[in-house]
């Protein structure tokens, strides 16, 4: 998996619980889910959930307390990936 | 310093499904999760305990900076009614519970409840770092502000300098 292919299924993964249309569409690394995308923050453990499904990874308490930006997601998602 | 968090229970039954495989243990303690399953309304107490530990963290992140999602660590202690810890801070929380919405306000000194200060929402508003605050012509000051809105509902709170009934006294100049 490329790490083009790797964001687009992480923005397939947000996309529904996005408030803040626009922000997605320009989305950047530094875009933040709850200030940027206005995610509700009981939505993030949503957002765990379905990453760990579909990239079939684990996601630790450590790891969740950071995701809370595209960039920090990415690296996360490479890191478990590595891990397999 | 102050926190708040609504939850809309309309919006929540939509937007969260918390008996979704692996959502309570992201998010609640062993304990906290024992205490929802032999709650009569569990629902509710989700809820609950989701608001309070958000209203607690609101105050961490505001006096650290630090932003971080780890609801897990803001442990709601069971035996003792609102209190929720997260490493050796401890803040003081309590809860309305209604049909429609869950709110829930956070304190570091149990007296400061009496200081908080619901208000609509001010002219100008300052964020600094996602934190807002808010400039208080009365007594010239910048006060903090926690402000939460979920689908119906919003509360926006202030800390007053003084317990509220010596404020009244100093507005009316005795």
């Amino acid at each position: 998996m490329n790490q083009e292919e790797i964001l687009q299924k992480l923005k397939g993964i947000l996309q529904p619980f996005v408030k803040n249309q626009e922000a997605f569409i320009n989305l950047t690394e530094d875009t933040d889910f709850i200030n940027d995308l206005q995610i509700n923050s009981a939505n993030l453990v949503d957002i765990v959930l379905d990453t760990e499904e579909v990239f079939d990874i684990e996601i630790d308490n450590i790891s969740m307390e950071k995701m809370v930006t595209i960039k920090a997601a990415l690296e996360i998602i490479n890191i478990k990936l590595s891990e397999k | 310093m102050i926190g708040n968090d609504i939850v809309d229970l309309a919006l929540s039954i939509k937007e969260s499904n918390w008996q979704r495989k692996g959502f309570l243990d992201k998010i609640f303690t062993l304990q906290e999760q024992s205490q929802i399953h032999s709650s009569e309304n569990q629902n509710s107490m989700v809820w609950s305990l989701w608001s309070k530990k958000e209203a607690a963290y609101k105050i961490y992140n505001r006096e650290s900076g630090i932003r971080k999602y780890n609801p897990i660590k803001f442990e709601c202690l069971v035996s003792e009614n609102g209190k929720v810890v997260f490493e050796n801070h401890v803040y003081f929380t309590r809860t309305e519970i209604t049909e429609d919405y869950i709110y829930s306000e956070a304190v570091e000194i149990i007296g400061d409840f009496e200081r908080i200060k619901n208000i609509t929402r001010p002219e100008k508003i300052q964020k600094k770092n996602g934190i807002p605050s808010y400039f208080d012509a009365f007594d010239s000051s910048i006060r903090p502000l926690s402000i939460t809105h979920h689908g119906r509902f919003e509360r926006i709170i202030t800390i007053t300098s003084f317990p509220n009934e010596i404020l009244i006294l100093k507005k009316l100049k005795l």
